[in-house]
């Protein structure tokens, strides 16, 4: 007990450490209504081999996570997300975009990154989380990554046998890990910041 | 922990860890190649070029409605120009609508975007969804502009299944580029669950070890025991595996040293009660027959006339005589114990023994019913013949004698008038001979059982209580052991027991 305990704290310090140890970007912040808006851009997540990608006719999915945390702890206080599903249409030239249940065709590429991948005035977090913490400093950090094999479809593709076997569902769930993981990353940080009184 | 059971949990942990070690880095090796054969470049390759074609599907039909459109537009324009007939129209487009299949409706519009005319093909309700497109041409028809509208399809199934092989093919390409820490996990967490299965089995071989060296630890700590002169000591047998077997002769072993211990504790008693039996027997014989010759010398020399103190003399004379002859017989009997010889032992027959005890009874019954015979029946028999064992047969004789002779008084004691009954019968068993003699008379007390073959004990008026010592230790030089308990007739039963000769 005391060793798993320990092994939890270490966990948690090392993730924080993690976190402290992103690079810094300058992201702009405004409060509204009590809650933080923040606005940034990620479009370095599109190499030319992502870009490429985005060309090629097939789906590919754009993931943008944005969370705010006290400053030297790990706790998050507010999180958003969203992905765009990107698919270069072949039959008329354009791209179509979808986030979450709302479609929309764009003519060029970078109006998809712009529309995916720059983001203005987005809330993070509610505004009590935010009270709670007035006066304390806070920080944004941003993920943004390309084409995560979604879990739904990690699951369908890659699956155990039927040999009711304890290795292959343990090892298959370290698999779909490695595998479905985002093909690029980047993630980056503010710098520290106050919560209005 | 003892050391042997820390060699034994060592060579266990050594065994199925290396056995873990090497099954991880075999398990690894074939997960490789297993791996290799079914995820690599070729299948991956030709996935992408999968991909590849049905995006060039794709296009191709893609242009090739392109050129339909193209064709459908030219042949209405053509009609325009060349009829201004509004039916031949209408047979028009219904007849390109019938030759195209991806061609969904024509439609010619003028400037007022009202429809002039308009072939629409029924929706096909099995045809599955369709991915359209619109393709026009301004043209004009007089003075009227108009707008020829074609709409094209194709099956939105092209489009899925370009998507469908484009995740395959993506995940495989994820699969061929982590193929080895793929191979890795499965290998380690085949090592994690092994390990675990492993320390189980090793839990279950500690305690299952512990109990066989506790075993030899016990039998360690006994031996330890016996080693300090406790001859008592046994180990409770388990099981029937080797430590039992060893357990069993450990304890046999014990047994027979403690029997061993007793027959010699118990003849270095007797030769010590040889010893005291002889110097007394000296002491007490060599002053006899000057006191006899005084008692005599006195009684006849007395010259006086006084008659009552002539006949105290004669009663005195007598007295003295009397022990004096009783005293000559235990100085006898006492010589007689001193000199016993050892046992001289030679192959013989048990059954020859009962034949010559047989001879002996009746004098003996004669002698217990002082001169007529007591009437008591014995009884003989040999139950297996022969019975060959080593032994002296003279000696044991003489002790067999000297229990029949006891068994004899003893029941003629009970029974005077008659029913007296005594059973004499040899047999064997289990590798030994038995002479078993036994009575319907009063029997021994329990607590006297092992006293009777003291020297000196004897609950007779007149007896030595040399008899049943001196066949305790002729059995004793015979190797067998001679055995006092109750008899079924309620008497005594002595048991000789005699290890059989080997058969060749």
């Amino acid at each position: 007990m005391r060793f798993a305990v320990a092994a939890l704290v270490l966990l948690v310090a090392a993730v924080a450490y993690g976190q402290s140890q992103l690079p810094k970007r300058d992201l702009g912040v405004a409060w509204s209504r009590g809650a933080a808006r923040v606005s940034f851009s990620a479009k370095d997540l599109a190499d030319e081999r992502v870009r490429q990608q985005l060309s090629s006719g097939l789906r590919k999915r754009m993931e943008v996570t944005v969370s705010a945390h006290l400053n030297g702890s790990n706790w998050r206080m507010g999180v958003r997300q969203f992905g765009c599903d990107v698919t270069r249409d072949l039959w008329e030239d354009g791209y179509l975009v979808r986030i979450g249940d709302q479609s929309e065709r764009l003519k060029t590429l970078e109006q998809v990154l712009d529309r995916c991948l720059v983001v203005e005035g987005l809330f993070v977090g509610e505004p009590n989380s935010y009270a709670l913490q007035k006066g304390r400093d806070i920080y944004f950090a941003v993920k943004a990554e390309f084409n995560p094999i979604s879990k739904k479809q990690c699951t369908e593709l890659i699956r155990p046998s039927s040999g009711g076997d304890p290795v292959g569902p343990i090892s298959v769930t370290i698999v779909r890990r490695r595998i479905c993981k985002a093909e690029r990353r980047i993630a980056f940080r503010s710098e520290v910041l106050r919560v209005p009184e | 922990m003892s050391r042997f059971e820390r060699k034994i949990l060592f060579a266990i942990g050594l065994a199925v860890f290396l056995a873990l070690g090497g099954s991880i880095f075999l398990a690894q090796g074939a997960l490789r190649d297993v791996y290799a054969v079914g995820v690599n470049e070729r299948f991956g390759a030709e996935l992408v070029h999968g991909v590849e074609a049905r995006r060039g599907q794709l296009m191709a039909l893609r242009a090739s409605s392109d050129q339909v459109a193209d064709a459908v537009l030219w042949a209405v324009e053509a009609q325009l120009a060349t009829s201004r007939s509004d039916a031949a129209l209408d047979s028009l487009l219904a007849e390109l609508l019938d030759r195209y299949e991806a061609v969904q409706s024509i439609r010619l519009i003028d400037d007022a975007d009202e429809v002039l005319a308009n072939a629409v093909r029924a929706p096909d309700p099995v045809g599955g969804a369709l991915r359209t497109t619109i393709r026009d041409r301004e043209t004009g028809r007089g003075e009227r502009k108009l707008r020829i509208e074609v709409e094209v399809s194709v099956p939105e199934r092209y489009f899925e299944r370009l998507q469908e092989a484009g995740e395959v093919a993506d995940v495989y390409s994820r699969l061929q580029q982590q193929g080895a820490s793929v191979s890795d996990v499965y290998a380690w967490v085949f090592g994690v669950l092994a390990f675990f299965v492993i320390l189980v089995a090793f839990l279950i071989g500690a305690i299952v070890s512990r109990r066989v060296t506790r075993r030899v630890t016990d039998l360690a700590e006994a031996s330890r025991k016996v080693g300090a002169g406790d001859l008592t000591v046994a180990l409770p047998t388990g099981a029937g595996d080797e430590i039992t077997e060893l357990t069993k002769a450990f304890n046999q072993m014990v047994r027979d040293l403690r029997d061993s211990r007793t027959r010699i504790e118990y003849l270095q008693r007797i030769g010590a009660w040889q010893d005291f039996a002889r110097r007394l027997a000296h002491e007490i014989k060599n002053p006899l027959t000057p006191i006899q010759l005084a008692a005599q010398e006195m009684s006849e020399t007395y010259a006086g006339e006084d008659e009552a103190y002539q006949k105290k003399l004669l009663q005195a004379r007598a007295i003295i005589e009397e022990e004096v002859a009783t005293l000559r017989r235990l100085v006898g009997e006492f010589s007689a114990f001193a000199k016993l010889p050892r046992a001289d032992l030679s192959p013989s027959d048990l059954c020859e023994l009962i034949e010559s005890i047989r001879i002996s009874i009746p004098a003996v019954l004669e002698d217990v019913g002082r001169g007529a015979a007591a009437p008591v029946e014995v009884q003989l028999s040999c139950a297996t013949k022969p019975i060959r064992v080593r032994m002296d047969p003279m000696m044991l004789k003489r002790g067999v004698d000297n229990i029949v002779r006891n068994a004899i008084q003893a029941v003629h004691a009970a029974h005077p008038a008659g029913g007296g009954r005594v059973l004499v019968r040899a047999y064997q068993s289990e590798g030994s001979g038995f002479i078993e003699i036994r009575d319907n008379g009063a029997g021994i007390d329990e607590e006297n059982w092992e006293r009777v073959f003291d020297p000196y004990y004897t609950t007779k008026a007149e007896g030595t209580g040399l008899g049943l010592a001196i066949v305790k230790k002729v059995v004793l030089e015979h190797g067998g052991e001679v055995r006092l308990d109750r008899a079924p007739e309620g008497g005594a039963r002595f048991s000789i027991e005699l290890p059989l000769m080997e058969t060749s």
